[in-house]
């Protein structure tokens, strides 16, 4: 499967895409629309914040694009991290941000009273599967994964939510809707279950070629 | 005080160990699985059909990597008289095997009738790594791991014989992998825990020698081992292993011969017979860990049913612990005194075990500890 | 549950890592990239890379340690020293670093954390404090690898560096670093009683119960160490079955 990871200037694309060609994709790094129109499939990842993400995606001419290819031709598109947080409606930081809007949910910070829970969420816990979703396929719920963000995404429709974590409150970690795949974790990052959560987006897709 | 496992001997300072409500080691737990949940003839069907993929096609059909002690003597026996193969042994040489093993070697491959390669590296500079890992890792063999385990892999490249047959599964004696889970033995598990956490380009510069005099600890690119699609696999995860049973079989059809080993009961005299530095090692595992060989085959025995717990008890009681006549040789090697050697020893204590440096318990000399050849080190 | 984590710390230095006492006296302690693999073999939770000789000239080694690693090892990895600017963090963090520690440039311009946090998210800005005891007990914070004084108080500046929007702090008892006769504990209570964000705690570890102490005692979101691993028979594995076995929430 031959995938783009979009380069926004938002943070580590070395690993997501070593990640993604150690689990079966062939792949290249580009924020070019000629890049993303040959592409199989579409990976959004990076770290950072909300407004400095819209802003690269802005400035580099990409939010027409993307709309075009992710939800008009429906291209398989994985949401990493700011990547998932980014197709949201909108974002808390710094007032309320409009983001990709392409499902209709919101981003807002953890917010605990006591210091218990510190924030951001750093660090390995455990994600409970929500129903059966394919990225998921050979392994056991909880799966231990690893975050690190101070903002979480909050989905209108519980129905695409597809796994979940409990800190402090349960709140979202993944949601599926159509080929629009979301994940909070960072499975570049989270070792073998996370290749294997990559190679089975992989081969959801493989097969359709 | 340590805590052990309620059915086997077991104590909490080993390595990849937790215990149940009731006080049951994960390893015996795994021994549960090995007996009640695998399928030992799907098994051997993936075992022949894994051979039939290679055979003929290749040099030799495999590599099985060799020492003559009574695990790869079996899987030698086994592959070459019950599964038909071809093999090509190969032996990393760390420059302590016993007479009685080198006899064995001699007269089992011969009877077997197979290719052999064995490969020692330059004793000067096993002396420097030896030290240098003791006082690093409380644990002298690094040679001898990284050799074992990395030079058959090398071979396995330069002859482009892809398949690659080890014989214990690891799931025997730890949990760092589980039985039913396919057990590559590649790169991941000799950096997980068999080459103490350093390799040769970490070594180099440790004892400042050149890579190049290294270069038969230095683990094959995972390009190389990919152009030939190496598999690297144990025996013991297709057939399930019975080292008692084994061993009598290669007494039996080959003339395998047992011996005498530091520290160890009689009724065990197929283990580790092959090392002459077996009592040593044995000591500074008590020293660090509190528990020793005994605790292990006692231990393999209570879960093939064969000794009761209290049993064990007594035998571990009787035979652990003592400070071993080859102590003296391993000192004069390394230049290292006593109390020296101890510090360096207790310096690697596993939590929460503390060993007193005042036990005076000795054991007895091997009858061949003389005739070792040791005057030009 | 989020679990405590256990992160091997790599000193660099001229290619090599090292290790030390007191942040002094190093010996060579392996070849970084093969150390990381042999870290990710073991599923180590995080591994710290810090350049001690960080120099503009050494830049690029650093750079090529990361990027090696990245290859081959799919876990969390922080990278510092020497970082002063935006552009730093952002060089390493495309190579394949998650996040970035600052420590001098920190202390010496505070509002770059929070520049650094606006541009790239708190969750990825990790802020370095070593410390001393000073001789009546008090203890000050320690910049330019722990050999200038700075006469600020590490609570009072652990609190700025939270509010300026450092993601965690990894906090080094110089005084401890290398000993082996375990962690500063009080102290590291107070700090991780006092602040928001995660806290790991650094420099004293020289037995697994060591560790324990720091999370269950200190109060730390993390034990950070380097000593116990390279010179003793410790490993990451022993260390999180021993943490698991005495009712510490670790990944196994």
């Amino acid at each position: 499967m031959k995938v783009v990871v979009i380069d926004y200037g938002m943070g580590n694309l070395h690993s997501v895409s070593k990640a993604l060609e150690t689990a079966g994709a062939e792949v290249l790094v580009s924020n070019r629309s000629g890049d993303l129109e040959m592409a199989e499939g579409i990976v959004l990842p990076g770290v950072g914040s909300f407004v400095q993400g819209m802003k690269h995606l802005v400035g580099l001419d990409l939010i027409d694009k993307l709309y075009q290819e992710v939800i008009i031709k429906k291209k398989p598109f994985l949401g990493i991290c700011l990547g998932m947080q980014l197709a949201a409606k909108t974002g808390e930081e710094g007032g309320s941000v409009n983001g990709l809007g392409w499902i209709d949910a919101k981003v807002i910070r953890f917010d605990f009273q006591s210091n218990e829970y510190k924030v951001p969420h750093m660090g390995w816990d455990d994600v409970k599967f929500v129903g059966v979703s394919p990225l998921f396929a050979g392994l056991d719920s909880p799966a231990t994964l690893y975050f690190v963000h101070s903002y979480h995404f909050v989905p209108a429709d519980r129905k695409i939510v597809t796994g979940v974590c409990d800190y402090g409150d349960e709140f979202v970690v993944s949601v599926s809707k159509d080929n629009i795949h979301l994940f909070q974790f960072h499975p570049e990052k989270s070792q073998a279950k996370g290749l294997k959560i990559l190679a089975n987006f992989i081969d959801m897709y493989r097969n359709k070629e | 005080m340590l805590k052990r496992c309620s059915k086997c001997m077991i104590p909490e300072t080993h390595e990849t160990i937790l215990y149940d409500e009731n006080g049951v080691c994960s390893i015996c737990r795994q021994y549960e699985v090995k007996r009640e949940k695998i399928d030992w003839k799907a098994k051997e069907k993936e075992l022949l059909d894994l051979i039939d993929q290679y055979r003929g096609k290749y040099a030799y059909d495999c590599i099985i990597p060799f020492s003559g002690g009574k695990d790869s003597t079996f899987t030698v026996y086994e592959l070459v008289k019950k599964y038909g193969v071809k093999p090509l042994v190969v032996s990393y040489d760390h420059h302590f095997y016993r007479p009685n093993t080198l006899r064995n070697v001699d007269r089992i491959l011969r009877k077997i009738g197979a290719d052999y390669l064995k490969f020692r590296t330059d004793w000067h500079i096993v002396k420097k790594t030896m030290l240098e890992s003791f006082i690093r890792k409380g644990d002298f063999c690094w040679h001898c791991h990284s050799g074992i385990f990395v030079y058959p892999m090398q071979i396995a490249v330069k002859f482009k014989v892809p398949l690659i047959f080890w014989g214990e599964p690891s799931a025997e004696y730890t949990s760092y992998y589980a039985y039913g889970e396919v057990e590559e033995v590649d790169e991941k598990r000799f950096n997980m825990w068999v080459n103490l956490g350093i390799t040769a380009e970490d070594m180099s510069g440790m004892i400042n020698v050149p890579l190049r005099d290294l270069e038969c600890f230095c683990y094959p690119s995972l390009d190389d081992l990919r152009a030939i699609k190496c598999r690297s696999i144990c025996l013991g995860s297709y057939i399930p292993w019975d080292v008692k049973k084994q061993s009598q079989i290669i007494m039996d059809e080959l003339g395998w011969e047992v011996d005498l080993v530091e520290g160890v009961p009689p009724g065990y005299s197929y283990e580790k017979v092959e090392c002459m530095m077996q009592g040593i090692r044995d000591y500074i595992k008590f020293i660090k860990r509190g528990y020793a060989r005994v605790s292990h085959l006692t231990s393999l025995d209570i879960r093939n049913g064969r000794l009761s717990r209290t049993e064990a008890e007594k035998l571990v009681k009787k035979y652990e612990g003592k400070r071993p006549a080859t102590l003296d040789l391993f000192l004069k090697m390394v230049d290292l005194k006593e109390d020296e050697f101890m510090r360096i020893a207790l310096s690697h204590a596993v939590s929460p075990y503390k060993h007193d440096p005042n036990r005076t318990e000795r054991g007895q000399k091997l009858y061949d500890q003389d005739s070792w050849d040791w005057r030009d080190q | 549950m989020l679990k405590n984590r256990i992160i091997p710390i790599l000193l660099l230095k001229n290619g090599r890592c090292v290790k030390g006492r007191q942040f002094g006296n190093y010996r060579d302690t392996g070849a970084p990239v093969t150390a990381a693999k042999i870290y990710d073999a073991q599923r180590v939770d995080e591994l710290m890379f810090l350049d001690i000789l960080a120099s503009v000239e050494r830049r690029s080694v650093l750079l090529d340690i990361v990027t090696e690693t990245a290859k081959e090892c799919f876990m969390p990895l922080t990278v510092g020293g020497g970082v002063k600017t935006i552009e730093d963090m952002k060089i390493l963090l495309a190579a394949g670093a998650d996040k970035v520690s600052i420590n001098t440039a920190a202390v010496e311009d505070p509002d770059f954390i929070k520049e650094a946090a606006t541009y790239f998210g708190s969750a990825n800005i990790v802020v370095s404090i070593d410390y001393k005891q000073n001789n009546d007990g008090s203890r000050q914070v320690y910049t330019h690898g722990g050999t200038k004084a700075t006469g600020k108080d590490p609570l009072v500046w652990a609190g700025e560096v939270a509010s300026l929007g450092a993601g965690e702090i990894v906090l080094t008892s110089i005084d401890r670093e290398g000993m082996m006769l375990g962690y500063d504990l009080e102290f590291i209570k107070i700090i991780t009683s006092a602040l928001m964000i995660p806290v790991i705690a650094h420099g004293g570890a020289g037995t697994l119960a060591d560790l324990k102490q720091g999370i269950v005692e200190g109060g730390a979101s993390g034990v950070a160490t380097a000593s116990i691993f390279h010179f003793t028979d410790q490993s990451p594995i022993k260390a999180r079955w021993f943490l698991k076995d005495n009712g510490v929430n670790v990944r196994l």
